[in-house]
C-alpha cells in the first residue's frame, strides 16, 4: 500500500514537472540515454545538457539507466514520454529489438523518433512496419579502423587476439565484425577471441592467461579502453614491449599510453557531441524540415600518435 | 560461567581443527588433480611465469574471500563486497591524485581512505543487520547499490587514473616470482587464521555461527561480535581496493561487478558452510586458487568463454553437493 502511495507520488511529481515543460512554447525533446555508469554516455549526457544550455530553445528531459542491460526502464521511459506529449524523444536503444514495439507507439502519437548510437534491427523495423533513420557511428567501420592500423604495421600473418566486450551486446558485436574485417582484409592470423565484459581487472587477468597460451601474441585488440588498459598491464607486468594493443572510444586514460607508445591506436567516434547532434535533426524535423532517411553517419577518427 | 564456555570451547577446538584437516585434505585432492589435468593436457600451465599470473589473478578474490570467511562463519553473507570494493577504490582514487602531496603522502593517504570507507560499509551492514536481526543478505543488497551508486556519484563515472609511480611499482613487484600483492593477501588469511582459531573472539564467532543464542546466555556481547564479522569484510573490501589500483593504476567506478558470487564461491568451495559455524579460511585459501586454476586452465586448453562459466557454475554446485554429505558426516 505504501509502496503504491510512493509510486503514485513519484509519477504526479513526474506529471508535474512535465506540466511546466509544457507551459513553455519550446519543443519539448525526451533524451533517453544508456547506462550513466559508463563514462561514454555519462560524458554524452554532460554534452547534451550544455548543448541545452547553449542553443536555448528547447526543453531537455533526459532519463538513463542503471546498467546496460535494464531496457525495461528504457521502454517505461518512451511511455511516460509519450503520455507527457514530448515533440521528439532522441534514443540510444539498449535492446535493438524490444525498443521497436514503443517506439512505434511514439511515433504514431505524432512525436519524432531519432535512433542514435546503436541502430533498431532492421527485420524488427520490417515486422512493425516501422521506417526510422539512424544517426550514429559505424562501431563495425571504426573496429577496422582500429584494426587496420594494427593490421598495417604487423603485415601478413601477424598474430593477433581479440578482447571482445559483453556477448550479445549490439556495440560488441559490431566491433568484433570490425576488428575480423581488419584480420581477413591484412590476412592476419586470429589465435584467439574472448570477452572481458568491458572491464580493466577482467581483461587484464584474461588477457594474461591468453598470452601464456599464445606466447607469441604480435597485435591486440581490445573493443574498448578500459579493457586495452588491462592489456596495457598485463604487458607491462609480463615485461612485453613487442607487442602492439589498439583500443576503442578514447577516453582520457588511455591519452598518456597512446603518446609513450604503450599503446598503438584509439578510436573516436565523438561521443561527447553525439547526442547533442541527434538532437539538433530531431529539432528540425520539428521545425519542419524534411524526415530523416537511412543511415545518418556520424564522424569517427583514428587517434595515433602521430 | 565463563570459563566454562572457554573450556568446552577448547574442546570443541580441537575436534573442529582434526575435522577440518580432514576437509582441507579433500579440497586439497580436488586441487592437486586440477594442477595434475592441466599440467598433462596443457603446455604452459605448469611454468613459473603462468604460476606467477595465477597467484596475481587470485589476489584480490583471495583478499575480499578472507574477509567473506568471517560474515558466512556467523552464519552471515555479504553481497556488497565488489561494490564497496569499487567505491572504496574510487574514494582512494580521488585522495591519491590530490594535488599538493609527496607520493609517499599520496600513498598513505589512498591506503587509509580506501580501508577507512571500506571499514565503515562494513560497520554500517553490520549494525543495522545485526541490531534489527534483519537478514544481512538484504541488508548487504542495500549496501552493495549505495556503494556503487556512492563509486559513480563520487567519480562522476569517470575512470580515475595517473597515479603515482611508487604506488604501480608495489602493484608489479614480485620476490622470487612471487607477486608482493599475493604476499600481502597470503599474511591476511594467516592472520586470520590466527585469530579464528587460537583467539576467544575467533572461537565465539564459530560458537555464532552454530549456537548464537548459548553464546548470548553465556553473557557475550553477540551484537558487536557480528558487528565486528562485517567490519572485518568492509576493511577486507577496502585491502582489495588498494591491490586493485595499484595492479591497473586506474580506479573505475564500474570494477568489482560480480566479485561478491566469486568471493562467496570461493569460501564455499573452501568448505566453510553457508549456514554458518563451520569452516576455516585455510578452504578459503585453497577455494580461491582453484576458481584461479580453473579459470586460467580452460583458456590454456582453449576452451570457450561460454564453456568456462558453465564450468566454474558446475564446480560451485558440486561443492556444496559435497558440504551437504559433510554436514552429514559431522552430525553423526
Amino acid at each position: 500500500m505504501k509502496l503504491l502511495k510512493i509510486a503514485a507520488g513519484a509519477v504526479s511529481g513526474l506529471a508535474m514537472l512535465a506540466g511546466t515543460a509544457m507551459a513553455d512554447d519550446k519543443p519539448v525533446v525526451g533524451l533517453i540515454m544508456k547506462s550513466l555508469a559508463n563514462e561514454f554516455f555519462q560524458n554524452m549526457m554532460v554534452g547534451a545538457e550544455a548543448h541545452q544550455e547553449k542553443r536555448g530553445d528547447y526543453e531537455l528531459l533526459a532519463v538513463g539507466m542503471q546498467n546496460e542491460t535494464d531496457f525495461e526502464s528504457q521502454i517505461n521511459a518512451v511511455e511516460n514520454f509519450i503520455t507527457q506529449g514530448v515533440d521528439a524523444i532522441v534514443v540510444a536503444p539498449a535492446d535493438s529489438r524490444a525498443m521497436v514495439r514503443p517506439l512505434k507507439k511514439a511515433m504514431d502519437a505524432g512525436i519524432v523518433v531519432v535512433n542514435f548510437d546503436v541502430a533498431l534491427d532492421e527485420e524488427a523495423k520490417k515486422q512493425r512496419g516501422v521506417e526510422l533513420a539512424f544517426v550514429g557511428p559505424d562501431n563495425r567501420g571504426g573496429a577496422k579502423l582500429a584494426g587496420d592500423a594494427l593490421g598495417k604495421k604487423l603485415g601478413e600473418g601477424g598474430k593477433v587476439v581479440i578482447i571482445e566486450g559483453n556477448p550479445g551486446a549490439d556495440n560488441a558485436t559490431q566491433r568484433r565484425l570490425g576488428f575480423e574485417d581488419s584480420v581477413a582484409e591484412y590476412k592476419l592470423d586470429l589465435l584467439d577471441s574472448r570477452t572481458a565484459h568491458w572491464e580493466t581487472e577482467e581483461a587484464n587477468s584474461v588477457f594474461s592467461n591468453m598470452l601464456t597460451a599464445h606466447p607469441d601474441i604480435q597485435g591486440v585488440m581490445a573493443a574498448n579502453d578500459s579493457m586495452a588498459i588491462g592489456v596495457v598491464k598485463a604487458l607491462e607486468s609480463a615485461g612485453r614491449d613487442d607487442i602492439l594493443v589498439v583500443g576503442f572510444d578514447n577516453i582520457p586514460a588511455v591519452g598518456p599510453m597512446i603518446e609513450d607508445g604503450r599503446m598503438l591506436a584509439t578510436v573516436d567516434q565523438f561521443g561527447t557531441d553525439m547526442a547533442a547532434n541527434a538532437i539538433d535533426l530531431a529539432l528540425e524535423v520539428v521545425n519542419g524540415g524534411p524526415e530523416l532517411e537511412g543511415w545518418v553517419k556520424t564522424p569517427i577518427e583514428l587517434v595515433t600518435a602521430d | 560461567m565463563t570459563t566454562q564456555t572457554l573450556a568446552e570451547t577448547g574442546q570443541v577446538k580441537r575436534a573442529i581443527s582434526l575435522r577440518s584437516v580432514l576437509n582441507n585434505a579433500g579440497i586439497g585432492l580436488a586441487l592437486l588433480a586440477l594442477i595434475l589435468f592441466f599440467s598433462v593436457f596443457t603446455e604452459h600451465f605448469l611454468t613459473a611465469n603462468n604460476i606467477t599470473n595465477i597467484l596475481t589473478q587470485i589476489t584480490i578474490n583471495l583478499i575480499l574471500a578472507v574477509g567473506m570467511t568471517f560474515v558466512i562463519l556467523i552464519g552471515g553473507i555479504d553481497l556488497s563486497v565488489g561494490s564497496v570494493m569499487a567505491f572504496a577504490a574510487v574514494v582512494a582514487g580521488k585522495a591519491i591524485t590530490l594535488p599538493g602531496f609527496g607520493p609517499a603522502e599520496a600513498i598513505a593517504l589512498a591506503v587509509v581512505a580506501a580501508t577507512m570507507t571500506g571499514v565503515l560499509c562494513g560497520v554500517f551492514n553490520g549494525v543495522i543487520s545485526a541490531y534489527w536481526a534483519l537478514p544481512s543478505f538484504i541488508i548487504t543488497l542495500g549496501m552493495l547499490n549505495i556503494a556503487r551508486g556512492a563509486a559513480l556519484q563520487v567519480s562522476d563515472a569517470q575512470t580515475i587514473y595517473a597515479f603515482p609511480i611508487a604506488f604501480e611499482e608495489f602493484g608489479s613487484a614480485m620476490i622470487y616470482g612471487v607477486p608482493v600483492v599475493f604476499i600481502v593477501a597470503l599474511l591476511l588469511v594467516l592472520v586470520a587464521w590466527f585469530v579464528l582459531n587460537y583467539t576467544v573472539f575467533g572461537r565465539l564467532l564459530y560458537g555464532i555461527g552454530n549456537n548464537e543464542e548459548a553464546v548470548r546466555l553465556a553473557g557475550h556481547p553477540v551484537f558487536w561480535y557480528k558487528v565486528a564479522a562485517f567490519t572485518i569484510c568492509g576493511f577486507t573490501a577496502g585491502i582489495a581496493a588498494i591491490v586493485y589500483m595499484a595492479r591497473l593504476n586506474i580506479s573505475s567506478p564500474i570494477a568489482g561487478i560480480g566479485f561478491e558470487l566469486n568471493a562467496i564461491a570461493a569460501v564455499i568451495i573452501g568448505g566453510t558452510s553457508l549456514s554458518g559455524g563451520r569452516g576455516s579460511v585455510i578452504g578459503t585459501l585453497l577455494g580461491a586458487i582453484i576458481i584461479g586454476v580453473l579459470a586460467n586452465g580452460l583458456i590454456l586448453i582453449g576452451l570457450s568463454d561460454f564453456m568456462r562459466q558453465m564450468i566454474t557454475g558446475i564446480v560451485i554446485v558440486f561443492a556444496v553437493i559435497l558440504d551437504h554429505y559433510r554436514a552429514k558426516y559431522t552430525a553423526k
